[in-house]
């Protein structure tokens, strides 16, 4: 979410620079993903509200509550200048028919012009990466960041009365959406075919909304529009993400609904977009408030003993920096020796539990104040009998001479299947052999640049069956691969081998090097077979090798072939080049060969 | 005829950074335990304080299997320990315990160089008494200690959330003078410990869990682990 630093700040003006409140957030809040500097003073901060946090943390105002209660601030709830609203009588009727919503707040207010936004709401809400449609939409959006609290506006003119139903759709009831902001095409539209589980917001003729989720062309505020009704609502979660996920369209009102928010967050909203409509629209005529508020929350408590915080956190926090804490807060709370009881304020739907105050005390006390403590009494158990088989099987396999591979588990055909795949392969594998073929073919091409002369190889995996899953065992070369179950190569290996330690790479290995990457140029192969008189090391013909060998020289030389004849040996290597960017061709290599050729020749010796 | 002699066979470098991190933790007391790929949404989910239709489900992108509603290819090794809790529990057994279980995980996303649709992970569970955030620190410090020997290292912990546990974090690495975001971790949710059968009253505990081709990838530095799932056995060079 993304939050402008000048925005907080009328929340709360001493607020440290950007950079410092970004890393403060991170180690107490959530991490900051990015801070941006503008030219006009203001920063954009990038934070990464965490689902559970949803609820507060995706506005403004719930920000910087934080901020004020990490810096120990004075912080008012509202920041604008509560004047009190001259309403008028009203007709509309609100008609709340499914439990799907659990308030519903409406207001009509008439002899609005809807017109381009004043500079500061403009600068406001484009500072956040939001685009500026008209005064009316961005009020909306503007409250939506402000205080997380989705709003949506009807042109009342275009109702068949001044009635809203909240109802769910009648199975295969018609809606014309209104187009995609996120595309950046608002005239793009889409129908949707709706079903009974949708909630909808219908005139006495039509859905107009889909509740939480889009609104529709019917009653769309246009340039036109003269009278409004406001709506201001909460509704169930569940019904909002289903909705959302099921025409895959992810608004920022069906995000924040989905997530879940208090309802008592609506008269907040209520109170201001109307203060902000008469500030922007001069003549407009509010009148009064409708609120069926059918399903409102219980007030949450939530008792713990600040020896139980100290527990979990392996730190001894005392009574007294639980009560600066939820003092900076503003919690309600009773307090009786070491035992706490917090009223839950509404917006918080996170903190349930006592584990939920450990996490909120501990982030705020400190997290780094908590030492690295080894635990003690952990008593000795087994390890699995599964991973101790699959141990010895590997161990043996390397004994035997076989290298290991990790084949993908997704292919072509299987006998069980993914859905929606993100690749073309949506099968599980029923056996390991199949991909061991091709990794021998593979390896084969390459056994140049592979140590020792045949590819053996192994796999120890899980295969997909009709309907079960088991681990194999596979290996074998290019003439034969045997595959069977874990269990029975464990039966068959068990009696003449029993190593099934862990085998990794040494700690003191002084030959360690990092992985090399390799080059996905094609390589060409050389051998070369020099007479050498007794008493000359082959490591004569390596060192000229490696050395005129140049950087194309992709591996130690290897001897292929030796042998001994009326007192001179043959030594037979085979050079392997490869570049790291360009197909070799032959005539680079021959320069290479012939430099080899005539250092060899110029030492005396011969080449085959 | 001389010839190079047969070199015995070796390791895919994934196998060895799996045992040597196992190795660490079974220093620390820790067994080792194992479960299946394809999981129910119980395990995989439910169990896990992860519910049905709720925005945490998001956070992970997972394989449902065709014709089998309700299973899936296991997004996390976690389910294995709600195996092992479910198990102990019906075995009339209790806390204290501490397993760590290695394995491959998988999730539906798009690859690239540090993405794989199946990737392994290694996730621990330390369950008793008294098990505390201290005592997660400690644990993961000193693994880090030991499988970057040699290396000044640190680390930190933030906040963070996952379902399964509260408080939840994220936990950064330090490996000389660059922090870098490496894990997850927290001390066990309740709900996680009360659906298995555990008072989560009487027992606390924490649980942590780490990307096995990341730890690959910056200990052998390899600069794509896709390299590590093509059967090539150019990869196998330790």
């Amino acid at each position: 979410m993304l939050i402008s630093y000048n925005w907080i700040k009328s929340y709360i003006k001493d607020i440290p620079e950007p950079e410092k409140l970004a890393e403060l957030l991170t180690f107490k809040l959530c991490e900051v993903e990015g801070v941006e500097e503008k030219d006009n003073g203001d920063a954009i901060l990038d934070l990464n509200i965490l689902p559970d946090r949803a609820h507060d943390l995706l506005s403004h105002r719930g920000i910087a509550r934080e901020i004020a209660g990490l810096l120990k601030l004075p912080f008012k709830e509202n920041n604008f200048e509560e004047k009190e609203i001259q309403s008028e009588s009203t007709d509309l009727e609100i008609d709340v028919q499914s439990p799907l919503c659990r308030r519903y707040m409406g207001r009509i207010i008439k002899n609005v012009k809807v017109g381009p936004s004043p500079v500061w709401l403009k600068e406001k809400i484009e500072s956040i990466g939001q685009r500026s449609i008209n005064n009316i939409v961005d009020l909306s959006n503007f409250i939506m960041f402000d205080l997380g609290q989705p709003i949506h506006t009807f042109d009342l003119d275009k109702l068949e009365s001044p009635k809203l139903i909240i109802r769910n759709a009648n199975e295969g009831e018609k809606i014309e959406l209104l187009g995609f902001e996120k595309m950046g095409d608002a005239t793009k539209e889409r129908n949707a075919i709706l079903s009974s589980s949708e909630l909808v917001i219908a005139d006495e003729k039509d859905a107009l909304v889909i509740a939480g989720v889009k609104g529709g062309r019917k009653a769309e505020v246009d340039k036109n529009t003269q009278n409004i009704i406001i709506e201001v609502a909460n509704f169930d979660p569940v019904a909002i993400r289903k909705t959302a996920g099921k025409y895959n369209i992810k608004t920022d009102a069906s995000k924040r609904y989905e997530n879940e928010i208090s309802p008592e967050l609506c008269k907040d909203a209520m109170e201001k977009i109307s203060y902000y409509i008469k500030e922007i629209c001069k003549d407009a005529e509010i009148e009064e408030l409708v609120d069926i508020y059918n399903q409102k929350p219980e007030v949450k408590k939530v008792s713990f003993e600040s020896d139980y915080i100290s527990k979990v956190l392996g730190l001894k926090i005392e009574a007294e920096d639980i009560k600066k804490i939820l003092g900076d807060y503003n919690y309600e709370y009773e307090v009786n020796g070491n035992n706490f009881s917090v009223v839950i304020p509404s917006w918080r739907l996170d903190l349930n539990i006592p584990a939920d105050f450990a996490e909120e005390i501990g982030r705020i006390y400190g997290y780094e104040k908590v030492e690295a403590i080894l635990p003690t009494g952990i008593p000795e158990a087994k390890d699995n009998d599964i991973w101790k088989k699959i141990c010895l099987a590997k161990n043996k396999l390397v004994n035997d001479g076989y290298q290991e591979v990790v084949n993908s588990v997704f292919r072509n055909r299987g006998q069980v299947s993914v859905l929606a795949a993100a690749s073309d392969k949506s099968n599980l594998r029923d056996n390991l052999k199949d991909g061991l073929k091709e990794s021998i073919e593979l390896n084969i091409k390459n056994l140049p640049l592979l140590q020792g002369n045949e590819v053996k190889v192994f796999e120890v995996g899980t295969v997909f069956l009709k309907d079960k899953e088991q681990i194999n065992v596979a290996y074998g070369d290019k003439k034969n691969i045997n595959e069977l179950s874990l269990e029975d190569y464990y039966e068959r290996a068990k009696d003449g081998f029993s190593d099934d330690s862990l085998v990794y790479i040494p700690k003191n290995d002084h030959d360690f090097q990092y992985f090399k990457p390799w080059s996905n140029f094609p390589f060409i192969v050389r051998d070369i077979a020099v007479w050498l008189p007794e008493g000359i090391p082959p490591e004569k013909l390596i060192n000229i090798y490696k050395s005129f060998g140049t950087e194309l020289l992709v591996k130690e030389p290897t001897l292929f072939d030796s042998f001994t004849k009326d007192g001179r040996t043959s030594f037979a290597y085979r050079l392997v080049f490869q570049s790291d960017d360009k197909t070799l061709t032959d005539e680079e290599i021959n320069i290479i060969m012939d430099n080899i050729t005539k250092k060899i020749v110029d030492l005396g010796y011969e080449v085959r | 005829m001389m010839q190079e002699g047969y070199k015995k066979g070796g390791l895919h470098p994934l196998t060895l950074i799996t045992n040597e991190a196992v190795t660490i933790f079974k220093e620390m007391g820790f067994a080792v335990e194992q479960g299946p790929e394809l999981e129910d949404e119980w395990h995989n989910f439910d169990a896990l304080n992860v519910p049905k239709d709720h925005p945490a489900r998001d956070m992970q992108d997972t394989f449902f299997i065709k014709g089998k509603p309700g299973i899936v290819l296991r997004t996390h090794t976690s389910s294995s320990q709600i195996r092992y809790m479910e198990n102990l529990v019906k075995n009339g057994g209790n806390p204290p315990f501490a397993i760590v279980v290695p394995g491959k995980v998988f999730r539906n996303e798009a690859t690239d160089a540090n993405h794989e649709m199946q990737f392994y992970q290694i996730e621990g569970l330390v369950v008793g008494k008294d098990f505390s955030v201290a005592n997660m620190k400690g644990v993961l410090l000193e693994f880090f200690k030991k499988f970057f020997e040699g290396e000044e290292v640190d680390i930190r912990i933030r906040p963070s959330f996952f379902p399964f546990v509260e408080p939840g974090f994220e936990v950064d690495l330090r490996r000389g003078e660059k922090w870098i975001e490496l894990l997850g971790a927290g001390m066990v949710h309740p709900n996680v410990l009360k659906n298995c059968g555990i008072d989560g009253e009487k027992y606390q505990g924490f649980a942590f869990g780490m990307g096995l081709d990341r730890l690959m990838k910056m200990k052998l530095k390899v600069n794509d682990i896709r390299v590590s799932y093509q059967g090539d056995l150019r990869v196998n060079q330790f």
